[in-house]
């Protein structure tokens, strides 16, 4: 047990739960973003998957990082929106649309992968793992003053690229969503749909925007996972973290720094996780502990909510 | 509308949404497939879907020309003895508006116990496979007590929870797999054999059913689709499943019990999808051996969607997800095309099916006939009387 606590006392700790918490973070801030518009995207699982797989393999082709990180951008955009036709549209319920996108992005990027990469003979278990070399990854920035900090530096500095965007972004949609009219917009037609489209706000084009915002954040995620967590794509690489995005943007209380701080605390279950087998232990014990704390951080979310509901409530009973 | 007519739209509608799923396929068959001419690709498509589309009940040979394969059919129809409980399963959640998503997982934890109970329990051989699979889907039913309570009580997503649970029973039965239960002189992770009274035999003993594993669990299957479609439409519970379904605050106000419903409805489907699971492992495996999630959860929702909750279609439904898997399969061996095409028509039938607004415009003429035949009616039966 000492052992264990001295292992996670080390800046590589830290370190490493910042890195597994960022693609935790871009996913949180998709479903924090359409939560606000008023609906909830469960695809962003599969969404990921595509941009993980798009990025990886238009790094492979053009030789460049830059145009795989755009062309998962793009994808996660352009998937979203065809959810968003599909939800707005042709009015199917947005969370069975969520599901068909997660189907798709499980055995649908497989299949896609062996047709463009031509890798079935002989491998059952197709990936992108063999094409995509380290020069192709999104590349590791080392702050020039903050990484001669002892302890901190080595915590701060020497993240991927998109890491530090995870937290830039976090702090550029609480700006879109508090202090944009956009953002407002937003915040509106999630709360009340009607009252914004008095107003003449677009109710339409806003859910539009919102879930194209959620596919751009998928993006982010997808191509950290296939081009900067792990080296190339791979079945059902991101196991979930879509899912626990859900749960961190409910735990979050729906707000930016909160999800932040939720995907946190799953970054943190995860890389004791690693740690745990790392010291021996079965790592199947290890890896449910993010989902057993994501049920019970709901639980405690909802108590919380509760309370300050039936406060509100007898505090308004005083009043009268 | 009228009654024909709401048929003719459905099936209108369902007809529509599968040829759009099978133009995407053969779309994306043509991009994937070899040859390097038009001609040539176009030919390849042609061949992949004959053996998508024909393939599962016959067989194609360029000397016998086609015959009837029985082994095939009887594949599908072992094939749709999972999908057919997790299908019902998601059907009684979905119809109360649960979106538990803890088919997959319930399937997973039914099989590991029925197995368990399988290999450590000591009975006759009658009652050995019914207890092993009530004691699986009790196993579930109780674990989906989590979600449902949860949800009832707290407000919390049940869909967030029972994702959750899925991962969670997967590793913890991996984990106490590879501590405790395997058999550690075998090179692969897996349990002792299951004990000879356990087995769910083959409904007639020859080589067509005993090697297709189309057991007497086909036919628990199909009784359990009339019991859940007279659980749903002849039962006060399922009425009030239903009810709350439709219109939850309504069913509050007019006095329905709204928490005791919604756990009721998870916690039915948790002990369907977990029968389902045992029957599987007790009629296809003589050891347990699933190291990951089986799918068939997923599979049981496009069945549920597809059935439009109504127990009674399911079979239908997972019959035609069943012949579409056993294609794609054949595709993949004949035709070198991936099978894992199978999740892209599944997500696209899947996506045109749960679209409300889908052929709304030939639905809304329609209704408009009807109405218009109506007031005719009406105006001859004035005039008749005048």
């Amino acid at each position: 047990m000492a052992n264990l606590l001295k292992m996670l006392a080390t800046p590589e700790f830290f370190w490493s739960i910042i890195r597994i918490s960022a693609p935790i973070i871009f996913a949180t801030l998709a479903a924090i973003v359409v939560e606000k518009a008023g609906f909830a995207n469960i695809g962003l699982e599969g969404l990921m998957m595509f941009a993980a797989l798009s990025g990886s393999l238009v790094s492979y082709y053009t030789k460049s990082w830059f145009w795989g990180l755009i062309a998962a951008l793009l994808t996660g955009v352009l998937m979203s929106l065809l959810m968003g036709f599909f939800a707005f549209k042709l009015k199917t319920d947005i969370i069975l649309v969520g599901i068909a996108i997660n189907m798709m992005g499980s055995g649908g990027t497989l299949f896609l992968c062996k047709v463009i990469t031509n890798l079935t003979e002989g491998k059952p278990m197709a990936s992108t793992t063999g094409l995509i070399t380290k020069s192709l990854c999104i590349p590791d920035i080392n702050i020039p003053l903050i990484s001669s900090i002892p302890f901190l530096g080595k915590v701060i500095s020497g993240h991927n690229l998109l890491t530090y965007f995870a937290f830039l972004f976090c702090l550029l949609t609480s700006i879109m969503l508090y202090k944009t009219p956009l953002g407002l917009n937003i915040r509106a037609v999630g709360e009340n749909p009607n009252a914004a489209s008095s107003v003449g706000v677009s109710v339409l084009n806003i859910k539009y925007v919102a879930i194209a915002f959620s596919g751009l954040m998928c993006g982010f995620g997808g191509a950290f996972m296939s081009m900067a967590y792990a080296q190339g794509w791979s079945l059902d690489m991101v196991a979930g973290r879509g899912f626990i995005a859900l749960a961190a943007q409910a735990m979050g209380g729906g707000e930016c720094l909160g999800g932040m701080l939720s995907a946190l605390v799953f970054g943190f279950a995860q890389a004791l996780g690693i740690k745990f087998s790392a010291i021996g232990l079965d790592s199947n014990l290890a890896s449910p502990i993010p989902y057993a704390i994501t049920i019970i951080g709901l639980v405690i979310f909802a108590l919380i909510r509760n309370n300050k509901v039936k406060k509100q409530h007898s505090a308004a009973a005083l009043k009268n | 509308m009228t009654k024909k007519r709401q048929i003719k739209f459905t099936l209108i509608r369902t007809l529509v949404a599968i040829s759009i799923a099978l133009l995407v396929a053969a779309l994306l068959i043509f991009i994937s497939s070899g040859g390097s001419t038009f001609a040539e690709k176009l030919n390849a498509t042609k061949e992949a879907l004959k053996q998508m589309l024909i393939g599962p009940l016959f067989r194609m040979s360029e000397k016998k020309g086609t015959s009837f394969e029985a082994k095939r059919f009887t594949e599908i129809l072992a094939a749709m003895i999972p999908t057919t409980f997790t299908g019902l399963s998601v059907c009684i959640m979905f119809a109360a508006n649960q979106f538990n998503m803890g088919a997959e997982g319930g399937i997973m934890l039914g099989a590991f116990v029925s197995a368990m109970a399988a290999i450590y329990l000591p009975l006759p051989a009658g009652l050995h496979p019914v207890v092993a699979v009530l004691l699986g889907g009790l196993a579930v039913g109780i674990v989906m007590l989590i979600p449902a309570v949860l949800k009832a009580k707290l407000n919390v997503s049940e869909m967030v929870c029972s994702l959750m649970l899925n991962y969670i029973i997967m590793y913890v039965i991996k984990f106490l797999m590879n501590t405790y239960l395997a058999d550690k002189s075998k090179g692969q992770i897996m349990s002792f054999p299951f004990r000879e009274t356990s087995v769910i035999s083959p409904i007639v003993d020859n080589k067509i059913f005993s090697g297709s594993k189309l057991t007497w669990g086909f036919v628990i299957a199909m009784i359990a689709v009339v019991l859940c479609g007279l659980f749903m439409y002849r039962s006060r519970w399922g009425y009030a499943i239903r009810m709350i379904g439709i219109n939850q605050d309504f069913s509050k106000y007019s006095g329905m019990n709204v928490a005791g419903t919604i756990i009721l409805s998870q916690v039915v489907g948790g002990f369907l999808a977990g029968a389902g699971g045992g029957i599987e492992m007790l009629g296809r495996y003589n050891t347990f051996s699933w190291s990951a999630l089986p799918g068939y959860g997923w599979t049981g929702i496009t069945i549920a969607i597809l059935a439009g909750n109504n127990p009674y279609m399911v079979p239908l439904a997972a019959f035609f997800m069943a012949y579409l898997s056993k294609g794609c399969d054949l595709m993949a061996t004949y035709a070198k095309v991936p099978a894992q095409l199978i999740s892209i028509v599944q997500g696209v039938i899947f996506l045109f099916f749960a679209a409300e607004q889908f052929l709304s415009g030939y639905k809304q003429k329609l209704v408009v006939q009807s109405a218009q035949e109506e007031i005719a009616r009406q105006n001859a039966a004035k005039a008749q009387e005048g």
